[in-house]
C-alpha cells in the first residue's frame, strides 16, 4: 500500500509546492469525503489555527490532546511549541499530554446557552461536515422580516429552528494563514470544518488504507475459494 | 512408535480425535446444500469474533464513564478504534445473518415437523441476541442510548410482582452511575448464553438432517470445508466493506455525542437491528406495553410451527411465498418508519405495519396454508 501511495504522496507534495489551498469552495467539497477520501493536512493545519484562534475561546474539545496534533503533519517540535504557548488555568504551560484547554464556563455569556464540546461535533450531526460549514457560513446580513428573534439570538440558515445563541464567529481575516491562502470567512469555515472532521474521526486515513487492502485481499480470496470449491465438487461425481 | 502409544493413551481416555476424524471424513452428508443453509455456522463464527473483540473492549471499558472510556479506546488505545469498529459492525453482520435466517426459515417452512424445535432454538437465539444487542447499545453511553436505558430502567421500577422483582434484580433500580457496570456483566453473560443456544440449534439440526449413504453421500472434508470457506470469505468481504467504509451504518448520528441527563435528543431512534421490534413496541401503550409488544412480536415467531395449518405433507404455494416477501417488506417498513423520527405519518405507518405483522402470523398464515394444502 505504501508503494501505491508513494507516487500519490509525491504528486501531492508537488502540487503543494505552490502552497496555497486549491479552491475547494466552488463547489464545496472536502478531500476526506468519498470512499477513499483522506485528510488534506494543509487544510487541517489551517483549520486548527482557526479553531485555536476563534473557536477555542468558548468551546472545549475534551477528547483531544496536544500530542494528537502530530497527525496534522506538525513536527514534534512544532506541537511542543503549540502546547507551550497555551497557558492553563493554573498559569502553567500545557504539555503534550494535556487535553485541549477548556475555556472558563461563563453561564451568563450566551443567555445560558452552553457552547457544546467540539470533539465529536461532526459525528453528532447528520451530514456533520456540511452541517458545520453551513452553520458557520449561514449567517445572513439580516434576519427575514417575518422572523422575531429571541433576545440574544441570531438568525442562522443551518441551525435547527434558525435561531442560534452563537454570534457569527468568522468574519474573514480572523487569522493570517502561513501558506498564503486567502483567509475569507468561507475558507476559514471550510478549513475548521475539515479540522473538526479530523477531530471526530482521526483514524479515517488508516481506516481507508487498511480497508482497501483488506477488501482487495478478500476479493481475490473469494475468487480462489470459489474456484477451489467448484473443482473439489466437480471431482466428487 | 511412541506417537502411537500417546495417541492410543489419549484416545482411550478422550476419543475426541477419532470423533473429529469421523466427523470430517465419513461420507454421510447430502450433496448440494445451499449456501444459505450455512447461515447458522456463519452466525456462530460471528459470535466467536464478537466474543474475541468484546474481550479486548472489556479490558478497557469502564462502566462508570462509558462514553469517555469508548473515546479512550477509539483515540488512545493502540488499534482500539479498529477493535471497537469490529465489534460495532460485527453486530450488523450477526443481525443481518439472523434476520436472513429467520426470513429463509419462514419462506421455506423450515419450521415444519420435524423442524419445530430447531426453529424455536433459532427464534430463541434471535430473542437473546436482541437483548444482548440492546445491552451493548446502552453501553455506548451515547446521547440517545442513555434515554433508551433511562426509560427502560425507570419503567421497570414501576413493575410489581415477579416482573418487578426480575427488573429490580436486572437494573438495580433507576438508571444511575452504577447501571452500566452492571449491564456490562449481563451483556457478557447473556452473550455466552447465546453460544449455548447455538449449540442446541446445532445438535437439533444434526438430529433431523436426512440420513444419506452410498454414492449419494459426501464427506464433510473436503466438500463442505471448501463450501464453508467460500461462505466465510464472502461474509468477511461484506464485513470488511462495512467496517472500513461504512462504520456507523444504521446508527442514529445523535448517539455519537455523550449522554446528557438534561438533554433529550430530537430523535430517539435505535440502531437498525432494534428498529423493527422497537416500532412494534411503541404501538402498545402503558408501562407493560413495551413488554407486551416484545413478547407478542416474538411469540408469534415461536408459535409459527403451529400457526401453519397445512398439515405434515402440505406444500407451500405461491400466495404463501408472496405473503412472506410482503412480511419482509413490512418489517423493513417498520424499521424505516421508526428510524424516520417522530412525525404523524411515521406514527400511522408504524401502526399499519404492526397490524399487518400480526395479521400475517395470526390470520393470513393459518388461512393461506390451510387453503393451499387442500
Amino acid at each position: 500500500m505504501r508503494l501505491i501511495f508513494t507516487p500519490v504522496l509525491a504528486a501531492s507534495l508537488l502540487f503543494a509546492a505552490h502552497a496555497r489551498a486549491d479552491d475547494t469552495l466552488t463547489p464545496l467539497h472536502f478531500q476526506s469525503q468519498g470512499t477513499f477520501g483522506s485528510y488534506d493536512k494543509a487544510a487541517l493545519q489551517r483549520g486548527f489555527l482557526v479553531y485555536q484562534s476563534v473557536c477555542a475561546g468558548c468551546h472545549s474539545a475534551n477528547e483531544l490532546h496536544y500530542r494528537d496534533l502530530e497527525a496534522l503533519g506538525f513536527t514534534p517540535d512544532q506541537v511542543a511549541g503549540i502546547a507551550a504557548n497555551v497557558k492553563l488555568a493554573d498559569g502553567s504551560a500545557a504539555t503534550l499530554d494535556d487535553v485541549f484547554k477548556a475555556p472558563p464556563v461563563q453561564e451568563a455569556a450566551f443567555g445560558g446557552a452552553v457552547p457544546p464540546d467540539l470533539s465529536n461535533i461532526v459525528n453528532e450531526r447528520p451530514k456533520g461536515l456540511e452541517y458545520v460549514y453551513s452553520l458557520l457560513t449561514g449567517y445572513p446580513a439580516a434576519a427575514p422580516d417575518n422572523v422575531n428573534l429571541l433576545p440574544g439570538h441570531y438568525y442562522n440558515l443551518a441551525y435547527p429552528g434558525n435561531q442560534i445563541a452563537m454570534p457569527a464567529p468568522l468574519k474573514g481575516n480572523d487569522v493570517a494563514y502561513a501558506d498564503g491562502t486567502q483567509a475569507t470567512a468561507q475558507q476559514e469555515a471550510a478549513d475548521v470544518s475539515a479540522f473538526l472532521a479530523w477531530a471526530a474521526d482521526p483514524n479515517l486515513d488508516t481506516r481507508h488504507a487498511v480497508g482497501l487492502r483488506a477488501v482487495l485481499f478478500l476479493a481475490f480470496l473469494t475468487i480462489i475459494a470459489i474456484a477451489s470449491k467448484r473443482k473439489i465438487w466437480r471431482e466428487s461425481v | 512408535m511412541s506417537t502411537d502409544v500417546k495417541a492410543s493413551w489419549v484416545s482411550a481416555r478422550l476419543p475426541i480425535l477419532a470423533q473429529a476424524q469421523v466427523f470430517f471424513t465419513e461420507r454421510n452428508l447430502a450433496r448440494e446444500a445451499p449456501y444459505l443453509g450455512l447461515l447458522p455456522a456463519l452466525i456462530t463464527a460471528a459470535l466467536v469474533f464478537m466474543a474475541a473483540s468484546g474481550l479486548v473492549l472489556s479490558v478497557y471499558y469502564n462502566g462508570g464513564q462509558g462514553f469517555s472510556s469508548l473515546q479512550f479506546i477509539d483515540r488512545d488505545v493502540s488499534n482500539g478504534w479498529l477493535i471497537h469498529a469490529f465489534h460495532e459492525t460485527g453486530t450488523t453482520m450477526i443481525f443481518g445473518a439472523v434476520f436472513l435466517y429467520l426470513f429463509r426459515g419462514i419462506f421455506t417452512r423450515a419450521y415444519k415437523a420435524p423442524g419445530e424445535l430447531v426453529w424455536i432454538f433459532g427464534v430463541a437465539q434471535f430473542a437473546l441476541l436482541l437483548l444482548v444487542g440492546w445491552l451493548g447499545y446502552t453501553l455506548t453511553d451515547g446521547a440517545v442510548s442513555h434515554w433508551s436505558l433511562t426509560t427502560s430502567a425507570d419503567d421497570a421500577t414501576l413493575l410489581t410482582g415477579i416482573p418487578g422483582a426480575v427488573a429490580t434484580w436486572f437494573f438495580g433500580g433507576p438508571a444511575g452511575e452504577g447501571t452500566l457496570s452492571r449491564l456490562v456483566v449481563f451483556h457478557t453473560v447473556l452473550a455466552l448464553a447465546v453460544f449455548a443456544i447455538a449449540a442446541l440449534h446445532y445438535a437439533g439440526s444434526k438430529a433431523i438432517a436426512p440420513k444419506v449413504s452410498g454414492r449419494q453421500a459426501v464427506g464433510f472434508h473436503p466438500y463442505y470445508t471448501s463450501q464453508y470457506f467460500v461462505a466465510l470469505v464472502v461474509f468477511a468481504l461484506i464485513f470488511s466493506v462495512l467496517v472500513f467504509f461504512a462504520p456507523h451504518l444504521g446508527e442514529n448520528p445523535l448517539n455519537a455525542g455523550p449522554a446528557d441527563p438534561l438533554i433529550v435528543p430530537a430523535a430517539l431512534t435505535p440502531p437498525w437491528y432494534l428498529a423493527p421490534l422497537s416500532a412494534v413496541q411503541s404501538v402498545f401503550p402503558g408501562i407493560y406495553g413495551g413488554i407486551i409488544g416484545v413478547v407478542a412480536a416474538l411469540g408469534v415467531l415461536f408459535a409459527l410451527p403451529w400457526l401453519d395449518r397445512s398439515g405434515p405433507n402440505g406444500r407451500a404455494g405461491f400466495v404463501y411465498k408472496l405473503l412472506v416477501v410482503v412480511l419482509a417488506l413490512d418489517v423493513i417498513g417498520l424499521a424505516l418508519a421508526i428510524s424516520a423520527g417522530p412525525s404523524a405519518i411515521a406514527g400511522i405507518l408504524v401502526l399499519v405495519f404492526t397490524v399487518w405483522y400480526f395479521l400475517h402470523f395470526l390470520v393470513l398464515t393459518p388461512l393461506v396454508t390451510a387453503l393451499e394444502a387442500e
